[in-house]
């Protein structure tokens, strides 16, 4: 998709990710109605094989609807796996540098989409944490515990971060490993890229939980768990954060980004649509050469934005359809009188 | 411009109700204003009230009733050693209609949610804790969803329940964590109450 910034082109492929995982990555639900409208409607017709759907997922006021060949799916959680999508985009460069908060949504939104298990024992945990840390506000005010509910709620806790934290080491030690191999193949050298996870917690929550209750109850907050667990970049054994070049940087994340299509592929049993934003002006053209050969090994779907079409090959361009984005609308183009 | 005062106050009457929003509340209340004859809307406003005058929670299990104690409490041929603890009303009736449990429940008319300013004490629970003193009682069943906080709920009343000399027992579930009482149908309640397990 070829277009001058601010003509759409990021919100077409925001669209796809929101009918993929119900949410943006960089929207709230509000700000993907229109101002003037009451709901958000993205419908598409998606082909897997000789078999077709149509997907459809509704944003309102009152929550979202997701609607599969005009069935509602009552539960977002049945929802959200059927269409898989990755996304590189400006965004995913603080993937590296920005907070542990974006590595844990990071986490969350590939493991959400592949394992419904992980999906809804994250929304549980989610909801028992905020459950402990009103409780433990609770305390602040009165000075009063039900500690057979703090304990209850303990249980839940462990319970739930446990299948969190052994879910998410599964994750990185299988995208480690692709992406160290992409990472090579794509700087043509035997440089090592790795990820190292950080856990917040061990493995006894429970026994954790109790010896750090003192401590939550006077913070008022639950200070360890899978909603402080982290992960970080190696490359050549030292942090890629303080190490690693922009252009380092960049491309250990587009590594990831294809090894999360196999990835996913490989759980699922589907291959996902690959959304890449604005990527191939940064690369040159031996690294461009290995990325359009490993899509189409991947055979992944692969909508790709740029500002101009100079910056991609044009023999790389092939076997891609075109279409220029203006004014919010898209139109695709012929190819003749394009091979110069 | 903002609505009259009768018709705002309609509105904001909707939106009490679950899943409705602003803007639907807004299409309830003009649809009643343009679309409802006097008559209609009496007969509504009517069995407001008269819900509200004849049904009660049960003075001895908390299910909605319009006498006192409820049938089913003041039914001597249920088994009297068995309570089916429920977090609604509505899952007394779901249970019901399945047909083949023929013990006691009570209704806890909620779940413990911290979040939600709900402890053990805003919910129907001493009084579990009273009606299962007697030597009748030999086993309490929980049935609470398996939401967190139907799952909490049920940990919660084990907790409480453990120094007792009862059976408690959890029912089993044939749907993931997460989900509600209510999408399970007839056959799979049937199987849960079956295959409840001891805490
Ligand atoms: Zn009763």
């Amino acid at each position: 998709m070829v277009g001058n910034n601010g003509v759409g082109k990021t919100n077409f492929l925001e669209a796809i990710y929101v009918l993929g995982l119900a949410k943006s990555y960089k929207s709230d639900d509000d700000d993907l109605i229109h101002y003037e409208d009451e709901f958000a409607k993205i419908t598409a017709t998606i082909v897997v094989g000789q078999r077709e759907r149509v997907q459809s997922i509704i944003i309102s006021e009152i929550g979202k609807k997701a609607i599969v060949n005009q069935t509602e799916i009552k539960r977002l959680s049945d929802y959200i796996g059927l269409l898989n999508i990755v996304a590189f985009t400006p965004d995913s460069m603080n993937l590296i540098k920005g907070s542990p908060l974006g590595r844990r949504y990071f986490l969350d939104v590939f493991l959400g989409q592949s394992d419904r298990a992980y999906f809804l024992a994250l929304s549980a945990f989610k909801q028992v944490l905020k459950q402990r840390n009103e409780l433990l506000k609770q305390y602040g005010v009165s000075h009063k515990i039900d500690e057979t509910l703090l304990d209850v709620l303990d249980q839940q806790f462990a319970q739930y971060a446990q299948i969190i934290i052994h879910k998410r080491q599964a994750f990185i030690d299988n995208v480690k490993e692709k992406a160290t191999t992409v990472f090579q193949q794509l700087t043509n050298s035997d440089s090592l890229l790795t990820l190292k996870y950080l856990p917040s917690i061990g493995n006894d929550i429970i026994a954790v939980l109790q010896s750090k209750r003192k401590s939550d109850l006077h913070q008022a907050m639950t200070l360890m768990g899978p909603h402080r667990d982290d992960f970080e970049f190696y490359l050549n054994e030292k942090n890629a954060k303080d190490f690693a070049s922009q252009g380092e940087q960049r491309l250990a994340i587009l590594s990831i980004t294809l090894g999360l299509v196999d990835y996913l592929s490989e759980i699922t049993g589907e291959i996902p649509i690959l959304l890449l934003d604005d990527v191939f002006s940064e690369l040159d053209s031996q690294k461009q050469n290995y990325l359009i050969r490993r899509l189409i090994e991947s055979g992944a779907q692969t909508i790709i934005t740029t500002t101009t079409l100079s910056d991609i090959m044009s023999a790389n361009l092939v076997r891609a359809k075109r279409y220029t984005v203006a004014k919010g609308t898209i139109k695709e183009e012929q190819p003749s009188g394009q091979h110069d | 411009m903002e609505y009259p005062k009768a018709l705002e106050d309609l509105i904001q009457a909707f939106q009490h109700y679950p899943g409705v929003g602003r803007k639907t509340a807004e299409r309830y209340a003009l649809f009643t204003v343009n679309q409802l004859d006097d008559t209609m809307v009496s007969n509504f406003s009517d069995a407001l009230l008269q819900l509200k005058k004849a049904i009660h929670p049960c003075s001895i299990c908390g299910h909605l009733t319009d006498v006192d104690p409820c049938v089913i409490c003041s039914d001597p041929k249920r088994d009297q050693t068995k309570i089916i603890v429920l977090e609604s009303a509505k899952d007394v009736f779901s249970i019901e209609k399945s047909g083949n449990y023929k013990g006691l429940y009570h209704v806890l008319n909620g779940v413990i949610s911290p979040v939600n300013g709900v402890g053990p004490e805003d919910i129907n629970f001493t009084s579990l804790v009273k009606r299962v003193h007697d030597d009748v009682v030999k086993e309490v069943i929980l049935a609470t969803s398996a939401t967190q906080e139907g799952e909490a709920t049920a940990l919660y009343v084990n907790r409480v329940l453990k120094s007792t000399d009862l059976i408690v027992s959890r029912i089993a579930y044939g749907v993931p964590v997460g989900a509600n009482l209510e999408y399970a149908d007839e056959v799979t309640l049937t199987k849960a109450i079956e295959n409840r397990r001891v805490y």
